[in-house]
């Protein structure tokens, strides 16, 4: 009897030293990342019947289980993974939001120092400080282009590292999860299959790191182990295998990577869109939503003004009476042919229209007989037969080779704008600040008629005016005669437009805009019998600003965007942007880490540990261990009392 | 709700670090005084200040011209007003050179003086800017715009106005065409000359004639011819363009006008017979042209009547076009003058809208300190009180009492 009483007091004092144990255990996790704290489940052992019913046998251990939910878990991991994904886009965007932030400092304070430049050439054309100074601000605006695409440049190499390092991180957790799977299959097939509770808490917390970089699905085993799954459901681990993934660059764009799959023979390449979640997930939707958009942006603006300031330099003089050459350079951009290419075709594209630009990227695939053409920003499309086309102000051409069914090729119009342009010209003489034309009248005309400065379209340069035409007016016919022998004069009289062949005499119409030749006049006032008008090249019209003036004024003129945009505009359009793009990065990335919070605080709620909740079941289990501990003795004392009776 | 101790310090570090970026902020905003850092805080308000700083740096860029402007016409201003003087001095001359008492010698000194005046009035013409560019070559600013060559001077420019952006909407030209100004003096009396023959032997004066039914001008030429049989002056008016008579055997009274196709013509003094009268429609000429034609008038000398009469014919001519060259001046003076006006008009606009500009910048991006300070209080504060509780609030613990 005695004997049972120590039996039952020491299954007693063993419960409650397991219950010691496992609550020093929690008190020393209480810190540990990912730990959930545990607790014993004891039961009464079985009883033993008698004759008086049944006698308990005291206390048994059954097992030490830890406080865990799968769904708890779960949210927190999902949440985790779009709390990864938003901050590491947010991360990003703010250095781009930061370096657009000092309205002093980016584009704008430049662009105006620019066309100051520009004014001071039309405030004294002549001058060579003046256009000396012109080409300075040239240089720093240039060079503010050159400055902040580098900044852009550089984000993206440390995106692109950035993908490689999380690449490596979730390949040594997919490792490390399959040895985990692997170890907490033998350990609870051990025995009686007891649950190996910190192998499992490790294994989580390890899932939860791994949610960290890309959003996983897990699915639990039987056998105790996890299967993970990411992307559009690429198994990332399998019981003891783990699959690798790769950064490789893209084969349509070696500048760029991608993530390649490898597992137990299966090897493709991931799509972008599938790959999402977590920091990788951030990383690749910055560098496609946020990045290459913004880096577009500002290369269409260059390109731009490159091309719209060109087409005006050309139409006017230099200081050495030469048509004016091209201000800015700019390079024509090449398409990326496919690495997996079969045709040798080389396609490039050249500028024909600066407001007809857009900031998107192209994909060229040729079927065999068409190619068709697809702005990857809106997913239009074009098909043709054949090259060059027309194609959103570009032309683009087939420079050698034949492309073969199948091929495919990327065109970045604008992305290298900021980067690559420009100053064409070095000589400050060379900044055609006059007009190519100038008029006179005889100082001998009677009449009141004027003749208007006369202008000149883009169709002048291919035909310049080679020497002086002189209008001169007959009263009696009321015609202008002496335009050039073999130039068809056009007349537009407010919208009526007539054309009269070359060598034709042309009726005088005061305020009518007479073209010939891509040049444009307009006489009006009354002219007298005999007057005389000339049309002459503006030789040594050094102090002629007019096409400064006009290239000053491109300033606000809307030459982007199909005419709705000014440069400054565009700027400004990219910075607000920019600044809207991280406004709401910074709302949703404050709301998921509220959702984190939330989510890992219920978690926590229930399976972290409480100090005053162990320290209370302390000394509960102590109290238990001193009454076990009493009991034996007692059993001790009972046996004591039976010797006693004996002696 | 169960609250762990990993939560108890995780939420109590992660409210911290939340009020102190919150403080960090504010301290940033009140220490640059400016209310949007970066374009995220205000997206639309970061792109508007772009667009407000462009438009005011436009505003500020026009005003610079406009000073420019004003330099530039203040400097043309300058040389018409010396040119004036020297039209006023020449016309002195010729109103002086037609009293009767001077002699030959005396005229004689006249035309010097006038060759001094020509030299001075070329001299104006060819005026420069500060910078080197002649005033008055139009676009070919570093040409000498009027060259002598004995007693002609030719032009080299050309009618090219430089303008200037004085505001967003007007260019405004900072110059005016020499030719206009020297070259094109309309002759005679500005529509039409009315001359004696130089082979006029008689005492007939010309003046300079007006216009007195413009509708009847024909623009055609015309003959005078006077004919003298004893005490009887008669003449006859012939259009010599279409050669029609259009009168003879008219009667001829010293001073009564002669009308002819809407041209009132003044003939005084006795022309001899034979003497001719010509009318033809004004040409251009040029000042300088009218100033030689002058000296060369007063250095003729005179010694019989009919000289006489010549001389008082060529200064009532010379005296006509003078005026009509000092017209041609006075409008360009005050075209000038109204560009000036024009430019302190649009200075006001100009500094209006450069103060709106401000306003609106101010508006956009600047700090209200009353707000920022008072919130700068308040985050300061909850700070401390968080600190305080969080102390507080870790310090529990059961463990003390085992």
């Amino acid at each position: 009897m005695a004997s049972s009483i120590l039996t039952i007091g020491s299954t007693a004092l063993k419960a409650a030293q397991t219950g010691i144990a496992t609550t020093s255990h929690n008190i020393s996790n209480a810190a540990t990342p990912g730990y959930s704290r545990q607790g014993i489940i004891q039961s009464s052992s079985t009883a033993r019947y008698t004759g008086a019913g049944y006698i308990g046998q005291g206390v048994q251990v059954d097992t030490v289980r830890r406080v865990y939910s799968d769904f708890l878990a779960n949210q927190v991991m999902d949440a985790q993974a779009a709390s990864s994904q938003i901050d590491s886009q947010y991360g990003h965007i703010s250095r781009i939001n930061n370096l657009l932030a000092d309205s002093t400092a980016g584009l704008s304070p430049v662009l105006q120092a620019f066309f100051s430049g520009i004014h001071d050439v039309t405030n004294d054309p002549s001058d060579m400080a003046a256009r000396q100074s012109m080409l300075s601000s040239t240089h720093t605006l240039i060079n503010r282009f050159h400055a902040i695409d580098t900044q852009f440049s550089a984000i993206r190499g440390e995106v692109e590292a950035e993908i490689k390092t999380s690449v490596e991180t979730i390949n040594t957790y997919a490792s490390q999860l399959a040895r985990l799977n692997d170890q907490i299959i033998s350990a609870e097939s051990r025995g009686t299959s007891q649950p190996a509770n910190d192998l499992r808490d490790q294994r989580d917390l390890l899932l939860a790191d791994l949610n960290k970089e890309i959003k996983t699905s897990a699915v639990r085993m039987a056998d105790g182990s996890i299967n993970v799954y990411v992307a559009s459901g690429q198994a990332l681990v399998l019981g003891a295998q783990s699959a690798k993934l790769i950064a490789e660059p893209s084969s349509s764009d070696n500048t760029q990577s991608i993530i390649r799959y490898q597992m137990e023979g299966v090897d493709f390449p991931m799509r972008e869109s599938d790959i999402s979640g977590g920091r990788l997930g951030g990383l690749m939707a910055f560098r496609s939503d946020s990045l290459d958009p913004v880096q577009n942006s500002l290369g269409r603006m260059a390109i731009g003004l490159a091309i719209s300031f060109n087409e005006q330099h050309h139409l006017g003089q230099d200081l050495t009476g030469n048509l004016g050459n091209d201000y800015f350079s700019i390079v024509s951009p090449v398409a990326i042919a496919n690495s997996g290419n079969t045709g040798n075709a080389q396609i490039a594209a050249s500028f024909s229209d600066a407001n007809a630009l857009t900031a998107s990227d192209y994909q060229i695939d040729f079927d065999g007989a068409n190619y068709t053409f697809t702005r990857l920003s809106d997913g239009f499309t074009q098909t043709s037969a054949a090259l060059p086309v027309m194609l959103d102000g570009l032309q683009i051409n087939l420079t050698s080779g034949a492309a073969a069914a199948g091929d495919r090729f990327l065109l970045r119009p604008v992305r290298d704008g900021a980067a690559t342009i420009g100053l064409a010209i070095a000589n400050p003489a060379e900044i055609a600040a006059a007009a190519p034309v100038r008029t006179g009248m005889a100082a001998t005309n009677t009449g009141t008629a004027s003749i208007s400065a006369g202008s000149v379209d883009v169709s002048y340069p291919a035909k310049p005016l080679a020497g002086t035409v002189t209008l001169t007016f007959n009263n009696t016919t009321g015609m202008l005669t002496g335009f050039p022998a073999t130039s068809v004069v056009t007349v537009d009289t407010g919208g009526t437009v007539t054309t009269y062949p070359a060598g034709a005499p042309v009726p005088y119409a005061a305020g009518a805009k007479i073209s010939f030749d891509g040049i444009e006049i307009s006489l009006s006032g009354t002219p007298a019998d005999g007057d005389q008008f000339s049309i002459r090249p503006n030789t040594g019209g050094i102090g002629d600003n007019r096409n400064a003036l006009l290239l000053a004024g491109l300033q606000t003129a809307k030459v982007l965007g199909g005419g709705t945009l000014s440069y400054s505009d565009a700027y400004s359009q990219m910075v607000s942007e920019v600044g809207a793009k991280t406004r709401e990065l910074e709302i949703t990335s404050t709301l998921q880490g509220k959702l984190l919070d939330e989510a890992s605080n219920t978690q926590q709620s229930f399976s972290g540990v409480n100090l005053d909740e162990e320290a209370a079941r302390l000394m509960q289990y102590q109290q238990a261990y001193q009454a076990a501990a009493k009991v034996m003795q007692m059993a001790g004392d009972l046996f004591e009392t039976l010797l006693t009776i004996g002696r | 709700m169960r609250i762990t101790t990993n939560m108890m310090y995780d939420m109590g570090v992660a409210r911290l670090a939340d009020q102190q970026s919150g403080l960090n902020k504010t301290q940033q905003q009140v220490a640059t005084g400016r209310r949007i850092l970066t374009p995220a805080d205000d997206p639309a308000g970061a792109a508007s200040v772009l667009q407000v700083s462009q438009a005011d740096g436009l505003t500020m860029q026009h005003a610079e011209n406009r000073n420019l402007a004003r330099n530039s016409l203040g400097i043309e201003d300058g040389v018409l007003h010396s040119f004036s003087d020297l039209m006023q001095a020449i016309k002195t001359t010729v109103i002086g050179a037609g009293n009767g008492t001077l002699g030959n010698v005396e005229r004689g000194f006249m035309a010097s003086e006038l060759r001094g005046q020509l030299d001075q009035l070329i001299g104006l013409a060819n005026s420069t800017d500060g910078n080197g560019n002649y005033l008055f070559s139009g676009f070919q600013s570093h040409t000498v715009p009027f060259a002598r060559s004995g007693s002609t001077v030719s032009y080299t420019g050309d009618t090219g106005l430089r303008a200037l952006q004085v505001s967003g909407e007007r260019q405004m030209a900072v110059g005016d065409s020499g030719q206009a100004l020297f070259l094109s003096v309309p002759e005679g009396n500005g529509r039409f000359v009315a001359e004696a023959a130089a082979g006029n032997t008689g005492t007939g004066k010309i003046g300079a004639g007006s216009l007195t039914d413009p509708a009847l001008f024909t623009g055609q030429d015309y003959q005078i011819d006077f004919t003298v049989a004893g005490a009887t002056t008669t003449y006859s008016i012939t259009n010599i363009t279409t050669g029609t008579v259009i009168s003879s055997g008219n009667s001829y009274t010293d001073g009564s006008a002669i009308t002819v196709d809407g041209m009132q013509i003044d003939i005084k003094g006795s022309p001899a017979n034979g003497d001719q009268f010509m009318v033809s429609p004004s040409g251009r000429k040029s000042v300088f042209e009218v100033v030689n034609e002058l000296i060369t008038a007063l250095s003729t000398p005179v010694v019989t009547s009919s000289d006489s009469t010549k001389l008082s014919n060529s200064l009532t001519m010379a005296g006509s076009e003078l005026s009509n060259a000092f017209d041609k001046l006075l409008e360009t003076r005050a075209s000038v003058g109204a560009r000036l006006k024009e430019l302190d008009a649009l200075e006001d606009t100009g500094s209006y809208m450069h103060l709106q500009h401000q306003t609106r910048l101010s508006e956009l991006q600047d700090l209200d300190y009353n707000e920022a300070l008072s919130k700068l209080a308040m985050q300061q504060i909850s700070l401390e009180a968080a600190q305080k509780s969080f102390i507080q609030v870790t310090g529990l613990s059961l463990f003390k009492y085992l």
